[in-house]
């Protein structure tokens, strides 16, 4: 435990949100529409989190993420039979090896820039993404399509979990949650991470100690996007079916705020930015038509008052005193 | 007594447009030597160093390590063959301790840089290679320490820490003692004969004295040309230099 989350306030995170998030269906009386928001914001949290180690880890500013995010819903639909029910882990394997495939060309592409161009560059290519599956008409347009036969999940012929049981997704999206956040830290905890972060703090000075920055680059790009496919294929067997707003630019850019909101790179802020921001969506959404309004002030607020985010704040709170 | 020649440019060009920031250069360094590069402003010492450690693609000429033609490949291989650079500003990684800025450099030696499951901590040659750097430079007692929090002095030396942990042949060093006090300018020359006796080392040096005091051979550059190469004595007395340095006058350096 200690090997990989090294931080205090790291530590005291994951000893109270993860026991909580596990007894917290308990206290919903399994009340469906619950669970099902509890599990899109943990699915939607492991995509911030591969967007925060982009970012805050690596210094590479992406308003594209979310092509990925989408794609790794489309990807099913696409290679899938439709009426057919496929086994999920195989189509795991498949769905993170292509997006890893498309995200090693467009990496290739978009990392021969960096700071606002690649803003741009990456942004230009989403959008374009986005319009092929909003106009086209084989997928269904504006309006997505529907995943008709959900994934059987059994494993050497042992059924895990049922996926159309929302309490059984739920746990099982938490889980993935826990291994991304503990593959993160595994990374950046590497000879590779140590390498990345050099890279991000002084390109310069890192290619001239011998090391290739350009790959360094291109791997990190290749595994946060591939896990932003992950989590967008959770959210499409979610509520079964896909849509092309997955991909909108919107979808990256408050993937951005949550990120910027919990701490950026710190990892495990990515799941506290996510929860504030979805909570606050929530709670907001339900007391006035305007929240909007009032969502934008408390975000710049929040954001004036934790320089270095959520995390950050607790980080200085928790062990300033040593 | 001239050591083998371990780098040579032959007829070195770098044009900007039409300015010709070095033009027709060629020059042989010696391993186990210092090679003093001095000229006023302008006069493309930096442009040289930047061509020798591949962060410049040459417009015309060949640069020869040990003998093969390296001008055309990519910056980062130039450090696998040993040609190792310094930075005329304080170039370090500047939020982790001296031996982690030194870890970075030597990791390329022991490999496994593209591993993501490998921990960063688990090597012990690594860490040995790191400390081995700062001793050379005489850091040992800051491994532990913030690499901003030292002094501007103990930065220089860290630079140079990290060159020797990529296990170089080759030096190249770019003002090593810019914006330095006198006794840590003193400390940067002993470092520098200590390290002549194993490396092959290249110095654009804007003190006078600590040139003199360290070189071998000396260039002397002026607006991208070639002006003269020799040793100290030679350099000094030359007629072109003073003129060139000094302008009309009978001054001696």
């Amino acid at each position: 435990m200690t090997y990989f989350f090294g931080k205090k306030t790291e530590q005291l995170f994951i000893w109270l949100f993860f026991p909580l998030a596990l007894l917290l269906p308990l206290f919903l009386e399994q009340n469906e529409f619950y669970v099902n928001k509890l599990t899109s914001v943990v699915i939607f949290a492991i995509f911030v989190m591969s967007l925060d180690y982009l970012v805050g880890r690596c210094g590479m500013i992406t308003l594209g993420h979310s092509m990925f995010y989408g794609l790794g819903g489309y990807l099913f639909i696409l290679i899938a039979p439709e009426f057919e029910a496929v086994n999920f882990w195989v189509y795991t394997f498949y769905i993170c090896v292509l997006a890893a495939a498309i995200a090693l060309v467009v990496g290739v592409i978009v990392l021969r820039t960096s700071g606002v161009y690649m803003i741009m560059i990456t942004l230009a290519i989403a959008q374009m993404c986005f319009y092929f599956f909003s106009d086209s008409v084989e997928f269904g347009g504006n309006d997505g399509l529907f995943i008709l036969m959900k994934p059987d999940t059994s494993l050497f012929g042992l059924a895990f979990f049922n996926l159309d049981d929302p309490l059984h997704f739920y746990y099982f999206c938490l889980l993935s949650l826990f291994n991304c956040l503990v593959f993160w830290k595994l990374v950046t905890g590497s000879r590779f991470g140590r390498i990345m972060e050099a890279v991000k703090d002084n390109p310069q000075r890192t290619t001239a100690l011998g090391y290739n920055v350009f790959l360094f680059r291109l791997l990190s790009y290749v595994m946060a996007s591939a896990l932003a496919a992950y989590a967008g294929y959770l959210f499409a067997l979610q509520y079964g079916f896909v849509n092309p707003s997955m991909m909108s630019w919107q979808t990256s850019g408050s993937a951005l705020v949550m990120s910027i909101l919990g701490g950026m790179g710190s990892l495990y802020g990515a799941i506290l930015g996510t929860v504030v921001y979805e909570g606050l969506h929530y709670s907001l959404e339900h007391l006035t038509e305007h929240w909007l309004l009032l969502m934008g002030c408390l975000i710049i607020a929040m954001v004036m008052l934790f320089k270095a985010g959520i995390a950050g704040f607790l980080e200085n709170l928790l062990e300033r005193r040593k | 007594m001239t050591h083998a020649t371990v780098l040579q440019t032959e007829g070195l060009c770098k044009y900007w447009g039409g300015v010709k920031a070095l033009d027709n250069m060629s020059l042989s360094f010696h391993d186990k030597s210092v090679h003093g590069i001095v000229g006023p402003n302008g006069a493309g010492k930096s442009t040289l160093l930047n061509l020798l450690c591949g962060s410049y693609k040459p417009t015309a000429g060949r640069i020869l390590h040990q003998g093969e033609a390296i001008e055309d490949i990519r910056a980062y291989q130039f450090v696998r063959r040993g040609i190792g650079r310094g930075f005329q500003k304080t170039n370090i990684y500047p939020q982790v301790t001296c031996l982690e800025n030194c870890c970075i450099a030597a990791q390329r030696r022991v490999g496994g840089s593209f591993n993501i499951l490998l921990s960063k901590n688990s090597s012990a040659l690594l860490k040995e290679m790191a400390e081995q750097a700062l001793q050379q430079v005489g850091l040992g007692s800051r491994r532990d320490t913030i690499a901003s929090q030292i002094s501007y002095g103990e930065q220089r030396q860290l630079e140079i820490a990290m060159v020797l942990a990529t296990a170089p042949s080759v030096l190249l060093l770019d003002e090593p003692m810019a914006g330095m006090g006198h006794e840590e300018s003193r400390l940067i020359i002993e470092l520098l004969k200590k390290l002549k006796q194993d490396y092959c080392i290249v110095l654009v040096e804007h003190d006078m004295d600590a040139v003199f005091e360290l070189s071998d051979q000396l260039t002397v550059m002026v607006n991208g040309q070639h002006l003269v190469t020799g040793c100290v004595d030679e350099v000094r007395n030359n007629s072109k230099v003073k003129e060139a340095y000094l302008g009309q006058g009978d001054e001696v350096i």
